[in-house]
């Protein structure tokens, strides 16, 4: 199946924009992304601090490789393989009933515990970046393609940053009406 | 051909300003649900009973005039418990001198205050409180069982304690009001029957 180059570069482009705004906060404030990581609880203590110095970086490069036409299909998959193994430490950790740990998916203002709906987020990205890794169907691209291309990418990543709110919204909205 | 590509433009553009206002508008719930987490005023101590008469008594204020608390009369009081040394009893004073003025009618604020005439000489200077009644001494606190400051109770014409609490904002004071109207000890206690009872009918 070879959806149109429309699709592929769209999802390039949102999945692009997310790693490299996650990959920002955690460069930020290392300390506090390194402590996120030791509360997952999954890796051995030594290498807590290499390895969350090392995944903004991946997080970067993947970001940059996903724009440049030659090394997408690679970049998406990596991303997608990123993404898949964000979504299997979250599940690892509900499964250990831990879910009071704060799931350092975005900056600090949206910090919320790890829950389902988490997995189905992370579900939706891996088959963004999925789609971002299809070799295109090859037709000449006009600046029209350019501005819908632009465009989708901007809509699609303000409904992510609408419904990322909403998720962290929604445990203290469940705290105010006492459930 | 011309036109479509003309109107997917616009629609476009529309869609993303839509976007940014629906994304807009989660950012300020977000902002909501951060600024009214804590609400209702605190009871930390047992003490006395709400919803039972209150307890009686006589003091007298700092001009040596009797003040009955916790006595039927022709307007619910209001007390409110501070201490020239606590910051945030100050900062309240505002607020509790607007309720006083605006339910003049059918409240009567009392301050009650313990500890340093000088002290309390000069917060009375500074917050305006000369006509206001004041009382200093240890008897009514001690009575009401006030382990905390700022504290304020509730008592209602007929020598009923309505409500009471740790107060530490504007928010919790009106709330020693709401649960007045409500009938509750505290906005937790409304709140915790109140989603009780919604249980009991879901099962």
């Amino acid at each position: 199946m070879q959806p149109d180059s429309i699709f592929v570069i769209t999802a390039a482009v949102v999945v692009a924009v997310i790693l490299a705004s996650a990959a920002t906060h955690k460069l930020r404030a290392p300390a506090r992304f390194a402590n996120q990581v030791e509360d997952y609880q999954l890796l051995p203590r030594a290498l807590v601090r290499p390895v969350s110095r090392l995944v903004p970086f991946v997080e970067v490069a993947v970001a940059f490789a996903l724009l440049v036409p030659a090394s997408r299909h690679i970049a998406a998959l990596a991303a997608a393989a990123l993404l898949a193994g964000y979504a299997l430490a979250i599940g690892i950790n509900l499964w250990r009933g831990r879910r009071d740990i704060d799931c350092g998916c975005a900056g600090p203002e949206q910090a919320q515990p790890i829950r389902p709906v988490l997995l189905a987020r992370n579900a939706v990205l891996v088959s963004l970046a999925l789609v971002a890794s299809l070799a295109p169907h090859s037709r000449e691209l006009g600046f029209f393609d350019g501005f819908v291309v632009i465009a989708a990418a901007a809509v699609a990543l303000l409904v992510y940053a609408a419904a990322d709110g909403l998720m962290a919204n929604a445990p203290r909205l469940l705290k105010l009406i006492g459930r | 051909m011309e036109a479509l590509i003309v109107s997917n433009v616009l629609l476009w553009c529309l869609l993303i300003a839509l976007a940014f206002a629906v994304m807009g508008l989660v950012r300020q719930i977000g902002v909501l649900h951060g600024r009214l987490a804590p609400a209702g005023a605190l009871m930390v101590d047992k003490g006395v009973a709400v919803n039972e008469p209150a307890p009686q008594v006589t003091a007298a204020d700092r001009h040596g005039r009797p003040v009955n608390f916790g006595y039927a009369g022709e307007k619910a009081q209001l007390l409110f418990f501070l201490s020239p040394t606590c910051p945030i009893c100050k900062s309240l004073l505002p607020a509790i001198k607007s309720i006083a003025k605006a339910q003049a009618d059918r409240l009567d604020v009392i301050y009650v205050s313990d500890g340093d005439m000088d002290a309390q000489k000069a917060l009375i200077a500074e917050h305006n409180l000369e006509d206001a009644t004041y009382v200093v001494g240890p008897e009514v606190g001690m009575t009401y069982q006030i382990g905390k400051l700022p504290y304020a109770a509730l008592v209602d014409k007929a020598g009923v304690l309505r409500s009471k609490g740790l107060v530490n904002s504007r928010e919790h004071l009106d709330s020693l009001f709401e649960v007045e109207h409500l009938g509750s000890a505290t906005l937790q206690q409304y709140l915790h029957n109140h989603t009780h009872s919604h249980g009991a009918h879901n099962h």
